[in-house]
């Protein structure tokens, strides 16, 4: 958790940078990812999420790290047609209900899923890093993406199970991008509170405003396995 | 069969001794579709019965009701074009397609070779898939497309076994070419063959076990309804239309747990030899007011099935008029349920398609388990492909209702080990038994208790149970009663026009006394019957 806890904290930073018109004191951890399943009436934003990726690159593994903090280990469970979570968030001060569609990566759920892109505000893409046909695919799902979700779709790609060594492989896809680990929680947290971010700021932002940009904020807060671990 | 070892004594009961009248559980409305004959399950009455639906397939039927028309909200043109993001990477070339044709009469002679060395040598060693392990298993199933590439095995790994395969659509296409016949099933040595050829898929079961040759052809028609509730006929017939030498597999990836699942359901769960589903006992006062929860809280249009399942029981079915539930059906669901231990973690939305109630469609199920132990799980079936949070609302408020009303813990009161056993009917000897409504397709039997505890001593319990039905549904000589004392116990089975019955005795037990307990048991299923069946069928 040390991982995470110094990405959060470096998020809050940049955060009051970008524009939260009310500075509120020293950000403790549990400020900036606070979950409040309970309470979810008094949520101002809602958006929806889907994770997406070939089957076997930890999409329900990241989600469940991130919703509940833990890990699952253990035998391969794999997601039959489409699960769902809420989780709410907390972005500058206000509570973002986050929908989280945890997709089956498995072909013949293809066809089914498509129809939900559309509805997607954001979408998390995976691929296991050590698995290059998962890596290969990316390119198809992008194409994908491009053919079935909204235009202004917030999309960032996740190499996953990046606590395994071994080389990396990396090609610019012209998306958000950063490495993360279900198993040590890295990145995490950071992956889904930037699309929190991102949604909210692209809610909120005036005409004249300068935009947030995703991939730079990401670029600027993401850790790289080796940096503290 | 155990059976067969025995010493055996069989005497045909005559039927003044027993008292027959209406049969216990009837009712007035039933929510199941009932299919006693034993037969109808095995036909390849698909084609026909699609030819059927084509006319009215239940689900645009359903959507079309809606004030909306939308083509496209059923799901039936899952589209084949787009199987996957990596389209043309692994189109099979043209060369691949044009060798799924085989038909050459130079084949008689290679398949007569074949023929040889199967029933030569089923020790023959050519494959390391062919290991001790591999060949000790005593019941195999292969699954093939008609171009002969592999789909499933149930052991081994399919790659290895192509020549397997090979010989196997060699052998179907051999009969069907050279005689314009189909070929049913084989013997070789202590092994039997038993083959089921639908129009784009062959099904082939090696087994050395005792079942009857035409349970085994139920058994591979529910795995190709496994396959159809994952893909529909629809567009298993346009995949095989387009290429006809396509891998299957790429599109049943991550299923194979449910076949395999469903294979071991088969060996323990009675009901997909009787073609019934078990209920759960409950008062029949709570089990309305779980219907009620139901239909208060889910009057969603286009909900088309609601049905609250615990540990492979039925609590409670709410259907839409006019639509009917299949037993078959009902197995797919509860095999869905049983395989996936993903519903536990979070509510799903999924697709399935329901053979039986139309196989050219998926509809959308809402799963979601009610309680924390996770033992009772409901489902809702609508053909909305956009009411995941409606019906995830009314989960909420049924959830409420139930908890209020105590509804959930009736049903974890009732899965307790010893609510249902067989003590509770008060019939000396008696030790176990299945009784099937047959006019609602529901059938009661209490819990296993010893001697029928050990996986073994329940195999071979099912092996009797199998015997049984078999000697009675046999279509050369049909019986109405049989009474059959076996090595450690004796046998009862009774059918008639509305119900079948199959009791075990402890072997000492007479002739009379069995139909004297058996005239026992009927007057407490009697009793009973509100509480063991689900005499309301509701409807929203």
């Amino acid at each position: 958790m040390r991982v995470s806890g110094c990405v959060a904290e470096a998020g809050a930073a940049h955060l009051a940078e970008v524009g939260s018109p009310v500075a509120r004191g020293p950000w403790t951890f549990s400020d900036i990812i606070s979950s409040h399943p309970e309470d979810e009436e008094d949520v101002d934003d809602t958006y929806k999420v889907m994770l997406i990726g070939d089957s076997g690159t930890g999409k329900t593994c990241l989600l469940v790290r991130f919703k509940d903090g833990a890990f699952l280990s253990g035998s391969f469970i794999s997601t039959v047609g489409i699960d769902f979570r809420n989780k709410v968030v907390e972005v500058d001060g206000t509570k973002v209900k986050l929908q989280i569609w945890d997709t089956a990566g498995q072909e013949r759920f293809r066809s089914v899923t498509h129809a939900y892109y559309r509805d997607a505000n954001a979408l998390l893409l995976l691929y296991d890093v050590t698995n290059k046909s998962s890596f290969d695919n990316i390119r198809a799902w992008l194409t994908e993406i491009n053919e079935y979700a909204q235009e202004d779709v917030v999309i960032m790609l996740l190499g996953n199970k990046a606590d395994m060594s071994g080389e990396r492989m990396i090609r610019d896809h012209g998306v958000a991008f950063m490495e993360t680990s279900a198993k040590t929680g890295m990145n995490v947290e950071l992956a889904f509170m930037a699309i929190a971010r991102d949604l909210k700021m692209k809610k909120m932002r005036q005409p004249s405003d300068p935009t947030f940009n995703v991939a730079e904020y990401v670029d600027s807060q993401k850790k790289t396995p080796g940096c503290c671990s | 069969m155990a059976a067969k070892e025995a010493e055996q004594t069989e005497i045909e009961v005559e039927n003044e001794e027993l008292q027959e009248d209406i049969a216990p559980g009837d009712c007035g409305s039933a929510m199941l579709i009932a299919s006693d004959s034993f037969d109808s399950l095995v036909g390849n009455d698909y084609e026909t019965e699609l030819a059927i639906k084509k006319k009215k397939s239940h689900i645009n039927e359903i959507v079309r009701q809606g004030s909306f028309e939308q083509e496209d909200s059923c799901g039936e043109q899952a589209d084949v074009n787009h199987i996957g993001p990596y389209g043309d990477a692994t189109t099979p070339s043209a060369s691949e397609e044009s060798s799924g044709e085989q038909s050459d009469p130079s084949m008689t002679k290679e398949l007569s070779a074949v023929l040889d060395e199967i029933s030569k040598s089923p020790d023959h060693d050519d494959d390391d898939v062919k290991t001790p392990e591999w060949k000790a298993q005593s019941k195999h199933v292969f699954i093939l497309s008609d171009s002969g590439k592999p789909v499933y095995s149930r052991y081994g790994n399919e790659d290895k076994l192509v020549t397997v395969f090979g010989v196997m659509q060699a052998l179907v296409s051999f009969v069907q070419d050279s005689a314009h016949d189909s070929i049913r099933s084989l013997v070789a040595g202590e092994h039997r063959i038993i083959f089921l050829h639908h129009e784009n898929i062959i099904l082939v079961c090696v087994t050395r076990g005792s079942e009857s040759d035409r349970l085994i052809r139920i058994q591979l028609n529910y795995l190709y309804n496994q396959i159809l509730s994952v893909l529909t006929l629809s567009t298993l017939k346009k995949i095989f239309k387009q290429r006809r030498n396509y891998d299957l597999r790429r599109q049943l990836s991550g299923s194979e747990k449910f076949l395999d699942s469903l294979l071991t359901m088969m060996e323990r769960e009675p009901g997909l030899l009787l073609s019934a589903v078990r209920c759960l006992p409950l008062e029949c006062q709570t089990r309305d007011m779980i219907a009620q929860s139901i239909v208060q809280h889910a009057k969603v249009k286009d909900l088309v099935f609601a049905l609250i399942i615990a540990n492979s029981q039925l609590v409670t079915l709410v259907r839409m008029k006019k639509y009917f539930l299949h037993p078959m059906d009902l197995h797919i669901i509860i095999n869905l349920i049983n395989a996936a231990e993903s519903f536990k973690a979070a509510e799903s939305w999924t697709p399935i398609c329901l053979p039986k109630f139309d196989s050219s469609g998926f509809l959308q199920a809402h799963i979601s388990y009610l309680d924390e132990a996770c033992q009772t799980c409901l489902l809702l079936l609508t053909v909305d492909r956009d009411s995941f949070f409606t019906l995830s609302g009314c989960k909420t408020k049924i959830t409420e209702r139930l908890i209020k009303y105590n509804g959930l813990k009736a049903i974890s009161d009732s899965l307790r080990k010893d609510s249902y056993n067989i003590s509770k009917c008060g019939i000396s000897d008696l030790r176990h038994f299945l009784y099937k409504n047959k006019s609602t397709a529901q059938y009661t039997s209490p819990e296993l208790e010893a001697p029928y505890l050990s996986p073994g001593e329940q195999e071979r319990l099912f092996g009797l149970y199998h015997y049984l039905h078999n000697r009675i549904h046999s279509s050369a000589r049909p019986l109405k009663i049989l009474y059959h004392v076996g090595q450690y116990e004796a046998l009862l089975g009774w059918v008639t026009q509305g119900f079948e019955l199959y009791a075990v005795f402890s072997p000492l037990v007479t002739k009379s006394l069995a139909i004297n307990a058996v005239n026992k048991l009927m007057a407490w299923i009697r009793k009973e019957a509100s509480r063991l069946f689900i005499l309301e069928s509701v409807t929203f």
